[in-house]
This record gives structure tokens, sequence and C-alpha cells, in this order.
């Protein structure tokens, strides 16, 4: 599964304009990451994490360079194609657990799947099955409001991981929970990781989720700062 | 997808009710005034083709000059042979005689002498004849407040105001004075049969039905008659096909010279009924602009409002991958479905709202003492067919319309900042 490049940043810098002047948030950046990577981008405020998540995500492109992501450049890409690499193959966690508050779990999940055009009795079952992988199968007919923290993050994972995407992106998916329930979803996605073969990339700072990380690029002020390749991390920790 | 929406929209409250409640109310305010003003209007017309115009009318060219003068002395002669042609040109038709006529009533006592005079609007139809309609169409049974229907010759309905005035009792004599078609005095005595009613001032006022062969007689008009009025057999109004049948029969007077030589002339051509009907239609379109324009406003910012309330999730579903463009059409498609809902609730609401109006109606009688207009105290509004589909042009059109505008901020927005937007 490994030792395929999915994500390849190859010069990237960006720019924002701010005033009359600008600010460059991604100052000529290379990384790369093979598919099943479960990898972080770790760094202060300010120091880039989410602008480079927003290109890998198809959410923004580089001022300079090429973000290839799946084979596609980034730069290149439509509005209609980027929301198209974003609905067939990236998944996305945010900090706070988004979900729509006037539909059940099931109907959450189920979303993703109707982007898609999936026939009902198809998505039924990828519906359930995205539940069951984060323990949340009894709770599909309830809605957000009823759910906890953990339980509300959880249905994000499994409204991530339903459509079985090649990357899922991660933003500060632990900064609204607690201890407990930052170790049991990531037990989660790393389960998810190890038998879907899914590339998980984070951005974090909270050290808990760095302890689940087989690779921390750690950055700042826009640029690599070190690129720290973690061994033999297991689902048991 | 569109269950998917359609559950947002009913758990939704507040997406929903807001916007299915201005719908609402402007489709069922459209629905009542358009009926009510059809209902209105309708029975304007309707009043007046009954009571005067018909929904053609033939007089003499001379006559119709100076109809308002009920000028007798230049009425159609040989009625019978114009009505026989007519009857074959236009089999459609039904053609009947009236004649109106003024003069004075005079009240004798028991020695003969006057206890009691009045001007008298005097009108002619044919009361005898069972095939004759005349009666139902001015509805002179259902207005008789006093007595009966007049049985035989020399029997009179009159006004119940006049009587009341008089003190006059049904079965009491009254005396015609008045005019013949040759311009010679005539007098005639008739007994009253019973009083009447009409419901609109300008008939109430010194009414007099009598049978048309008693007024032919006494005012020397055999075979004659102050005007022919045709009424479509299956007593629509049709303004197009009236005024083609008008054309038609003029066309073949139209290089006649002789003044006494006939004219037809359709409803609208008739009292400004023309204008009245124009009007009609007029301010029926302008009500439904304005509800258009006034819900597109009210549910542009009612739009906006739910927007903002819905930045979150129309990120997430930038975020999932839908595209801009599907998220704008599926808000189209959102505002279809309230509108559509609102539409539905609406056009009920008002359809309950017209339908009371017409059993009910609005008495304007007390501004209408001293009309001279023909036209009924109580105004009705008109349950229709096309009521069930009206209400729909402002409801949708205004709901999509609103949506389109406020929608429009989905373009706005940077992907680029999603995760940021999202963080709150």
């Amino acid at each position: 599964m490994k030792n395929e490049a999915i994500i390849s940043i190859q010069n990237v810098t960006k720019r924002f304009p701010v005033g009359d002047g600008e600010f460059t948030a991604l100052k000529n950046i290379n990384l790369e990451f093979q598919r099943g990577e479960f990898a972080g981008l770790v760094g202060p405020s300010g120091s880039g994490k989410t602008t480079l998540l927003n290109i890998i995500g198809s959410l923004d492109s580089p001022t300079e360079g090429d973000a290839l992501v799946l084979g596609k450049n980034i730069s290149e890409l439509s509005h209609k194609e980027s929301a198209l690499l974003r609905n067939k193959h990236i998944g996305f966690i945010f900090q706070v657990y988004n979900l729509l508050p006037v539909y059940t779990v099931y109907e959450n999940v189920e979303f993703a799947l109707l982007l898609q055009n999936i026939p009902k009795v198809q998505r039924q079952k990828m519906v359930m099955e995205a539940l069951e992988w984060v323990g949340l199968a009894s709770m599909a007919d309830k809605k957000p409001d009823k759910l906890s923290g953990g339980e509300g993050q959880r249905v994000a994972i499994a409204r991530a991981m339903v459509k079985k995407p090649e990357i899922v992106i991660a933003d500060e998916p632990s900064a609204n929970l607690d201890a407990e329930n930052t170790h049991a979803i990531l037990k989660t996605m790393r389960e998810l990781n190890e038998n879907l073969g899914t590339t998980f990339l984070f951005s974090t700072h909270d050290e808990k989720v760095m302890g689940y990380l087989d690779r921390i690029v750690h950055l700042r002020d826009g640029a690599v700062e070190e690129d720290e390749i973690i061994k033999s991390k297991t689902t048991n920790q | 997808m569109i269950q998917f929406l359609l559950k947002g929209i009913l758990r939704d409250k507040s997406r929903s009710i807001l916007p299915i409640i201005v719908v609402s109310i402007g489709v069922a305010l459209t629905v009542v005034l358009s009926a009510y003003m059809k209902g209105a209007f309708g029975d304007l017309i309707d009043q007046n083709a009954r009571f005067e115009t018909g929904h053609v009318k033939i007089m003499t060219k001379a006559y119709a000059e100076n109809k308002a003068q009920l000028p007798n002395d230049l009425a159609l002669l040989e009625v019978d042979k114009l009505i026989e042609s007519l009857d074959k040109d236009f089999p459609e038709m039904e053609w009947v005689n009236r004649i109106r006529f003024g003069g004075l009533i005079d009240v004798p006592d028991a020695q003969g002498e006057s206890k009691g005079q009045g001007p008298a609007a005097g009108i002619a139809i044919n009361l005898f004849d069972e095939k004759s309609s005349e009666a139902k169409r001015m509805n002179i049974e259902s207005s008789i407040v006093k007595g009966g229907m007049p049985q035989k010759n020399g029997e009179a309905i009159i006004g119940n105001d006049f009587a009341e005035k008089l003190n006059l009792k049904i079965g009491d004599e009254i005396t015609y004075f008045g005019t013949t078609m040759n311009g010679s005095m005539t007098f005639q005595n008739f007994i009253v049969s019973g009083t009447i009613r009409f419901g609109a001032a300008a008939m109430d006022r010194g009414a007099i039905v009598v049978d048309i062969s008693d007024a032919q007689k006494m005012l020397d008009m055999e075979n004659g008659t102050g005007e022919l009025l045709g009424f479509s057999k299956l007593n629509i109004y049709d303004d197009e096909k009236v005024k083609q049948l008008a054309d038609k029969f003029n066309q073949k007077y139209v290089d006649d010279l002789d003044e006494f030589a006939p004219i037809m002339l359709p409803l609208r051509a008739q009292n400004n009924l023309g204008e009245m009907i124009d009007y009609s239609s007029y301010m029926s379109s302008i009500f439904v602009f304005i509800f258009v324009f006034a819900m597109s406003i009210v549910l542009w910012n009612t739009g906006l409002l739910g927007g903002l309330r819905r930045y979150q999730e129309f990120g997430i579903r930038l975020a999932l991958g839908e595209e801009k463009g599907m998220i704008y059409r599926r808000l189209i498609l959102e505002a279809i479905l309230i509108g559509v809902i609102g539409s539905i609730v609406g056009t009920l609401i008002g359809l309950g709202g017209a339908y009371y109006l017409q059993i009910v109606g609005i008495d304007i009688s007390d501004y209408m003492d001293n009309s001279t207009m023909l036209m009924p105290s109580v105004l009705r509004a008109k349950v229709t067919p096309e009521l069930f589909f009206i209400g729909f042009i402002p409801g949708l059109l205004a709901m999509v319309f609103g949506n389109m505008l406020s929608g429009l901020g989905i373009y706005k927005r940077e992907t680029a900042r999603l995760f940021k937007e999202l963080e709150v």
C-alpha cells in the first residue's frame, strides 16, 4: 500500500494580499505523502498548517509551485473539478464536528453519498458500515444535539470515511474533546487507516494526537522546520 | 436528494415556517382579492347585462345616439321579423324585447283625487310567456318584497320604497302618465300586484315593471321595442365573441343611412363597461405584480437571514465536494418546494376566504343611496377555477426570485476560508 506518492508538494509558495502588501503563508514547501500514511502537520498558529491542508484538500491553490493530489495538479483544476476531487476522494474532519443539526446521524453520514448519486440500497449498506466502524450504528436515528462531543466527532469521522476516500484531512480534530474522547477517536481513525489504507493528514498541536502519528511535519513561519518519521506506531498506544 | 431537502425543510422550522407564512399570506391575499375583483366586477357586468345592456343590444341608430333619454319615438319596429332573422344568423343567442320608459305615477285616493305622485322609471319585459326567462334573468320573483308577480295584463310591480312612501297596498290602483312613441299623451291604470327591491339604487328609484304587451299598447308600439337585447344561451359573456358578433351584424347596415336602421352594441360599448372590463383585468395584473414584488423583497430578506443561518451548512457541503452551482440550484429547488407548499396552503386559505365573501359579500348599500350607476349593493367574491392556480404565480415566483437573489452569496464564498469559518 505504501511507497506510492499520493500527495506531492513541489516548491509550493502561497501568498495572500494584506492591505497594500502581501503575506507569505507558505514558503517553497516540498513534501510527499505516501498512500496509507498517518501523518500530521504540527506547528504554532500562523505556521501555515491550515493553508497547506487547504491546498491539499483542493480548497485553495498555490501561488507558485505544484501540488499534485492523486496525480491531479491542484492549480490546474477548475472549481468543478476541485469539487469532484473532494467529493470522490477526500474526506474532511473539522475541529467542530459541523453536523447538520436537522438531520439524524444516519442522514448526516448519508449526505456525502447523496452527492455521489449512489443508489439507496447501496447507500444504506455503506452508511451502516461506516457507523459500525465508529461504533455508532445503534445511534443512527439520533439527532446531533443528543450526542456527546466524542460521539459527534465520531459521526464526523463516519461522514468523512463513508465514501472510502483515499485521503482524509483532519483539522485539529481533538480541539474540542477531552483526553478520553481524543484517544477514542484517534484509535478509530488509526484502525480505519490500517484496515482501509486511507491516508490521514492532520493539522494539530495536541500532544495526544502527535502520539498516534507515523510522521510529523513541523512547520514554522510557512516553512518545513523538520520532517520527522516515527516508526512502529500501533493502535494499542 | 429532493427527499433529503424536503426533510430539511419540514424539520427546520425556521427555514420553512417564515417563508411558508409569507408565501401563504401573499397567495391567500392574491386569491381573495382576485376572487373579490372578479366577483365584484363580474357582478357589476352581469347586473348591467341582465338589467340594461344585454350581452349585446340592438337599437335604431337614432335611439342609440340618444338612449339616455329613452327616446321611444325612435324605437325599432317590425321586431318579430328582425328576431326571426337574428335567430337564423345567431342561433347561439337568445333575443328579448324590452321597453324602457319614463313618466309619472299618480296614486289616487278613494275619491279619485291624487294623493301622491312620483317619477316612474318603467321597464317592460315579457312576463307572461312561460318560455321567457326575462323575469328569472332580472331576479324579479326573488326581489319581490310584498305581493307577487303580475298574473294578467293591467297589473304592475312597483318599487317597494316608492310604495311605502305613498302608503300603497297590494291591489291598489295607480295611474301612469306619459307619452306614446308618437308623442301624444297617454294614461294607463295598473293594479299593484307586488312591490320590489332590486338591490340596485339606480333601479329601485321609481321602478315600475309591467308586461311588454301592456307597454306596447300603452305607448302605441305594436310590434315595436325600444331595445332588443341579446344574451348568450350559455349565459357566459365572452368579450371577444360578442364583439365579432356585433361587427358581423353591423356590417350589414354600415352603409345604411336610415337613422332607423338597427345597430348592435356589445356590452363593452355601453355604460363605459369596456373600460370597466379592461380596468378589472389591469387591476388584477397589478395586484399580482405588487404581491410578487413585495413578497420577493420579504423573501429575499428571509433568504439572506436563512443564508446566514445556513452558512455553516453550505460550508460543509462545499467541503464535502458539492459544487457551488449545485448548492445554488438545490437552494432554488428548496425555494420551489417551499413555494409550492406555501402556495397550496395560501390557495386553500384564500379559497376559504373567497368562498366566505362569495356567500356573505360586503354590503355597500350605504354608499349607494345617491348613485346612478347600476351596480349591486352587495359586492361578492366569485370562486372560479383560475383561483386554484393564480396564487401559484406570486407564490412561486416571489419565493424563487427572493432565493435567487439571496443565494448569490454562495458564489462569493471562498472555499479557502472554509476551515477557519467552520471552526466557529
